[in-house]
């Protein structure tokens, strides 16, 4: 994905240790988010929320509408500004490759996101629906559970272990590491027990 | 100064733009040894505003040509640098905090002093006017863009989208007929 040349967006970055937007940045992207909310509401409708992201990203419809079901936490059919600032933080992520520093520092709100339906529990499905989001390749994530799926369903990362995975994924995914290192850091960091 | 080179270039019609007071006087300083990028890392230390570190964030950019924008947008860093340099002509400075708390301290008797300081010191808080025009610009192609999918033209919401546009059309011309005259 890339932002469009010359979008306001486009002209906007992340701090490259917290992954954040500047207050001026955000006090300027309020701006923008009021101006697209025509109904003033606070929010964005799903009409408005796909033209916006058509007009500034290379996305198609079918991505764009994953991406709203995501944010959309409420199933209210309408984003808010948080949900409008995460996004656009994770757009600006990914056009300046800094996608591994971001689920680095928010690796909580992204755990969130993945689990769409609130079981504290991702799946391989949920990496493969969001991969264009944050560049994660399908060798990769098949290595990440030939690591770490030790129960055998195909499921596993509860929300305690967010951080360990947060870690494993900086060094795994971006072959920074090797996988029995990996499981050894797992094991000692694993506060449940189940292992 | 720096004050009466301003007050000679208010007095002179061709100078109806009060922004470009600030531009050109800078230039009838004398040339020291201060390289521009210490100015704008010292700006940018000091917490300037949108309109430095979008310029900042604008040379990140491969490819990006200086504009209209980036002539603009060098509002904010002409009023830094000339209070810096203005500090600097007055004494020899030792430390760099006691040129930044000088300048400071001569930007804010400046801004009380100088004509249309009201106007400076409101421009501080708001944000940089073609910052402004890029955000209105797009937020007007993707409204547009949105009216020409809508199915319902009779719809209420439709109806409403149409004439938030229209608003922000006759803004927008508002704003470039004053940008103009």
């Amino acid at each position: 994905m890339k932002l469009k040349q010359g979008s306001f967006l486009w002209y906007l970055y992340l701090d490259k240790l917290y992954c954040l937007l500047s207050v001026r940045n955000v006090k300027a992207l309020l701006e923008y988010f009021h101006l697209l909310d025509v109904h003033h509401n606070n929010t964005l409708n799903d009409v408005l929320f796909y033209h916006f992201l058509r007009h500034v990203t290379s996305w198609k419809r079918t991505q764009i509408m994953i991406v709203f079901n995501m944010l959309d936490w409420n199933a209210m059919g309408e984003i808010g500004f948080d949900q409008f600032y995460m996004l656009v933080c994770i757009l600006l992520a990914q056009q300046n490759h800094l996608e591994e520093q971001f689920i680095f520092r928010h690796s909580r709100p992204v755990f969130e996101l993945l689990d769409l339906d609130g079981e504290l529990r991702i799946g391989a499905d949920h990496f493969h629906m969001y991969n264009f989001l944050f560049n994660i390749k399908k060798q990769e994530l098949r290595e990440l559970y030939h690591d770490f799926d030790i129960t055998g369903d195909r499921t596993f990362l509860t929300d305690p272990e967010a951080q360990t995975l947060t870690f494993s994924i900086n060094v795994t995914f971006y072959g920074k590491g090797k996988p029995k290192h990996i499981i050894e850091l797992y094991k000692s960091t694993d506060t449940t027990k189940r292992l | 100064m720096l004050i009466q080179e301003l007050n000679s270039y208010q007095s002179r019609s061709s100078y109806k733009d009060t922004r470009n007071l600030w531009t050109r006087a800078t230039l009838s300083q004398p040339k020291l040894n201060v390289p521009r990028s210490k100015i704008c890392d010292d700006s940018d230390a000091e917490g300037s505003s949108l309109g430095s570190k979008t310029r900042r964030g604008y040379s990140r950019k491969a490819g990006r040509e200086p504009g209209d924008l980036h002539g603009h947008l060098s509002l904010e860093m002409e009023l830094r640098r000339g209070s810096i340099l203005g500090s600097h002509l007055e004494e020899d400075v030792d430390s760099k905090t006691e040129t930044e708390v000088s300048s400071s301290e001569s930007w804010l008797s400046m801004s009380r002093h100088t004509p249309h300081g009201a106007y400076w010191i409101e421009q501080q808080n708001r944000l940089p006017l073609p910052l402004m025009e890029v955000v209105e610009n797009e937020a007007l192609e993707i409204l547009t863009k949105a009216l020409w999918s809508e199915d319902g033209p009779d719809h209420f919401l439709t109806k409403h989208l149409q004439r938030y546009i229209e608003g922000l059309k006759r803004r927008r011309s508002k704003r470039l007929h004053l940008v103009m005259y």
